[in-house]
């Protein structure tokens, strides 16, 4: 509100230096609420809250891949103190030459016996290309859940374009059980 | 016309009116200036962790009942946020009702402030903007109270139009349907930074002013008081009521000066009506404050004459009012609060407290009770009278015996509970296996200090025991009682003393539980320990003499501790029950190394050092476990703060 602040910096002049500080306090509040009011929905001048990721046309797009990297261990560690597992998978790490749209990659594990299964969804954005590291979040299991030295797992990269899914890699994976 | 000389006289009057209001109201809620920052800094630091979202599924039964009360209806007829079949949720009748109606009813003038505001401003910059001028608001304060008010608005100014600016930047959209859960949470943050205000003002009048502010942040700052603010839960809420009863209490002591607004009556009266307040919230909670305060309150009275007495009767009476009406129009039962209705669907556990009704209850009881019980020859109506009475008085009374015995039979669940908690399979089953329930000791290590009142009690007993005086046993005695009547301060801490005591008993056999975090049901005495350390003068030789070295710690243990946490969590990929232990291990470590020097402070000046160090580093563990807690290890929902929910963005992708 620039209108706010003209008005009162003269007053500011005439009553230096106490008035300064408070002539700056007026202009800044008004500012401050005139900016929250025009970008309000009662007159919408401006929109200053935009999603950082734009959700529309997720899933679209193609992609080119030279290279794909699945780690060939997870562990399954007891957690600090806490008695319970924490399973944790390296980052997966794939190679492109070109994206364009918003296509996802699912990152995922399944440990059939554990009747476990989780994956993470990465967003693409348009332009990303070499080597990118995709993880996978890490979980909690409870202390009973866990009674084998390892498991089995499966690990796998599902791509999701307009070509709808694809499977980009899968890999049978030994998932160690530590103390 | 007459009209318009009313208004062209308006202006003035009104002005000075306005202002004189405005001035009782802040001396009212703050005090005075200092307390004003007080207020203004916590709700600037609690701003930076509020996440609107729902923390624990029983914050959907307050935001579902909220938002049907904000309707005009008691009864919640549907599921706004997730499910009706939350814990917490009541039935009487057939209807589901919610609970702890005094908070949701303050949080009605908030929601519908909070939709008046979103209809001309974005919620997603709403907060911000309001937090910007806040922090303007906050420097201008500052600057009137150190006289370089110039300085300090201007540079205020820069970091408000900053902070605003960045926030702007980052902004995002917050739904509005989430404005009855941040209505909810306005509550519980404004009832933390008066739990921070009124600690102030009670230990600014006992010793000085330094003592107050410290007291105030390390309550907010160091205990769980700082998690559990922009949390809807009604503990920060009834943290803040039990701070106002011992507050009014000690002025109604202490009348000191022309100046009050209250007359020290006045101030009893208002103590009791804040129990009066307590039981709308939480009935049982609020008896055991009430036994606390009446206990302490009749025999230390400068006066218990008719008159006096009548005030403070008709204060609590009226006080009351609301806990009895919305009593009346749930259950029909004026004493039957919300809480002990069944439950609706199913529930998972957070229904504290099966016991006891409220204080008016309470007193009711035992009078019917010393009338009947000692006439075991009169007609059976009377016995039938007695025999209710009985009953009444178990289930009031039930809660205290059933803690003091678990306090001889399980010593083991106090010791979990207080000291050390560590992982326990049935409280880690209902935590999806995370081991993320601390101890107090855990949560607030700067609690440790409070082993050297130990110290100061037992030097006190052996030197009343040496004594070559035969007769002194006694003497003293008596005159310890005189000086719990005559002197304010002794008495509020005898008022503290019950009220932590009783407190705790009515939780200890529930303890310890899952979906505590910070063992939340016992927060009041998180803020009551902090007291009683203030009230130590070791604690404020220390506080003098190395106040510096404290702050320098604690600043160290803050800014340099919480990123060593953060990085230790992230690379030894700790996951949240790992980390949690984490902070409890080193916060017992440094806890340990506190209550050791703490005790030789108590001793012995020589110590000083090592407690300022130790202490505020205890603090500081305090601050890292909710400021981690606030920005990497719980994330619910979008922070009101654009800029800290890119921070909290970025440290996840760490």
């Amino acid at each position: 509100m620039p209108a706010a602040a003209v008005g009162f910096i003269p007053v500011g002049r005439s009553h230096p230096p106490m008035d300064r500080g408070r002539a700056v306090v007026y202009a800044v509040t008004g500012l401050i609420l005139g900016v929250t009011v025009l970008s309000g929905p009662a007159i919408g001048l401006i929109d200053l809250t935009t999603p950082r990721y734009d959700m529309s046309g997720l899933g679209e797009g193609n992609v080119t891949i030279d290279g794909i990297e699945l780690p060939s261990s997870v562990v399954l560690d007891r957690g600090y103190q806490s008695q319970s597992y924490y399973l944790t998978v390296p980052d997966a790490r794939i190679r492109f030459v070109a994206i364009e749209g918003k296509p996802t990659v699912a990152y995922g594990i399944d440990v059939p016996a554990l009747g476990y299964s989780r994956s993470t969804t990465h967003f693409l954005s348009d332009g990303t290309v070499g080597w990118t590291s995709l993880s996978l979040r890490q979980d909690t299991l409870s202390d009973d859940a866990v009674d084998a030295e390892r498991y089995d797992g499966r690990l796998s990269l599902v791509l999701r374009d307009s070509d709808g899914k694809t499977v980009l890699a899968n890999r049978t994976v030994a998932v160690e059980v530590t103390e | 016309m007459s009209v318009g000389r009313v208004r062209a006289l308006a202006p003035a009057d009104a002005r000075a009116r306005l202002a004189r209001a405005r001035s009782v109201l802040v001396r009212a809620l703050v005090g005075d200036r200092l307390g004003l920052v007080c207020f203004l800094g916590t709700l600037l630091a609690v701003g930076l962790t509020w996440r609107i979202g729902v923390f624990i599924n029983d914050n959907y039964t307050l935001a579902n009942a909220l938002v049907a009360l904000a309707d005009g209806s008691l009864v919640v007829d549907e599921a706004a946020y997730g499910s009706l079949e939350a814990p917490g949720m009541q039935v009487s009748d057939g209807q589901p009702y919610g609970r702890n109606y005094g908070q949701v009813a303050v949080a009605v003038p908030l929601l519908v402030a909070l939709r008046a505001a979103a209809a001309v401003a974005d919620p997603g910059l709403l907060f911000a903007a309001g937090w910007s001028l806040l922090l303007l608001a906050f420097a201008v304060q500052v600057g009137r109270l150190t006289g370089r008010e110039p300085g300090w608005a201007t540079a205020g100014a820069v970091a408000a139009l900053a902070a605003f600016a960045a926030h702007a930047a980052l902004a995002e959209p917050i739904p509005r349907r989430l404005l009855a859960l941040a209505a909810l949470q306005l509550g519980s943050v404004l009832a933390t930074a008066l739990v921070a205000t009124t600690a102030y003002r009670l230990l600014a009048r006992m010793h000085d002013r330094r003592v107050g502010v410290a007291a105030a942040v390390v309550t907010v700052l160091a205990t769980p008081v700082g998690f559990w603010a922009t949390i809807p839960k009604r503990h920060v809420t009834v943290t803040a009521l039990v701070f106002g009863v011992v507050y009014a209490f000690y002025r109604s002591r202490a009348g000191d000066g022309d100046d009050a607004l209250l007359s020290p009556t006045g101030f009893r009266a208002l103590a009791y009506a804040l129990v009066g307040l307590y039981t709308w919230v939480h009935a049982g909670e609020a008896f055991a404050v009430f036994l606390a305060l009446a206990a302490v309150d009749l025999p230390t009275a400068p006066a218990n004459d008719r008159r006096t007495l009548a005030v403070v009767a008709v204060a609590f009476a009226a006080s009351l009012v609301p806990f009895v009406l919305t009593n009346v129009a749930i259950s029909g039962d004026p004493l039957r609060p919300p809480r002990m209705l069944s439950e609706f669907g199913t529930s998972i556990g957070d229904s504290a407290f099966g016991g006891a009704t409220g204080g008016a209850g309470g007193s009711a009881g035992g009078a019917t009770a010393s009338g009947g019980g000692s006439t075991p020859l009169l007609p059976s109506p009377v016995r039938a009278v007695a025999a209710v009475a009985t009953e009444r008085l178990a289930l009031l009374f039930g809660p205290f015996v059933a803690g003091a015995r678990s306090v001889v039979a399980d010593p083991d669940s106090l010791y979990r509970t207080f000291v050390r908690a560590g992982y326990d399979g049935y409280i880690g089953g209902h935590d999806n296996d995370q081991a993320i329930n601390l101890s107090v000791l855990e949560s607030a290590p700067v609690l440790a200090g409070t082993a050297a009142l130990a110290v100061t009690a037992g030097r006190r007993a052996t030197a009343a025991v040496r004594r070559p005086d035969p007769s002194a046993v006694g003497d003293r005695l008596r005159r310890s009682v005189r000086t719990v009547r005559t002197s304010p301060a002794a008495a509020t801490d005898a008022l503290v003393a019950l009220v932590a005591v009783l407190f705790t008993l009515v939780y200890l056999p529930r303890l310890p539980l899952f979906a505590q975090v910070t063992v939340r049901y016992l927060l009041p005495i998180y803020a009551l320990a902090v007291y009683a350390l203030a009230r130590q003068s070791w604690v404020r030789r220390v506080f003098a003499d190395r106040g510096r070295t404290a702050l320098w710690s604690y600043l160290a243990g803050v800014l340099l501790g919480a990123q060593l946490i953060f990085v230790v969590v992230t690379v030894g990929s700790f996951g949240r029950g790992g980390a949690f232990q984490l902070h409890a291990v080193v916060g017992l470590g440094v806890g340990a190394a506190f209550a050791c020097s703490a005790v030789g402070s108590a001793l012995d000046a020589r110590f000083d050092l090592a407690t300022a160090v130790t202490g505020g580093l205890a603090a500081a563990l305090g601050t890292d476990l909710l400021a981690l807690s606030a920005l990497v290890y719980f994330q619910y929902g979008p922070y009101v703060l654009p800029a800290v929910d890119w921070l909290a963005d970025l440290l996840a992708s760490a």
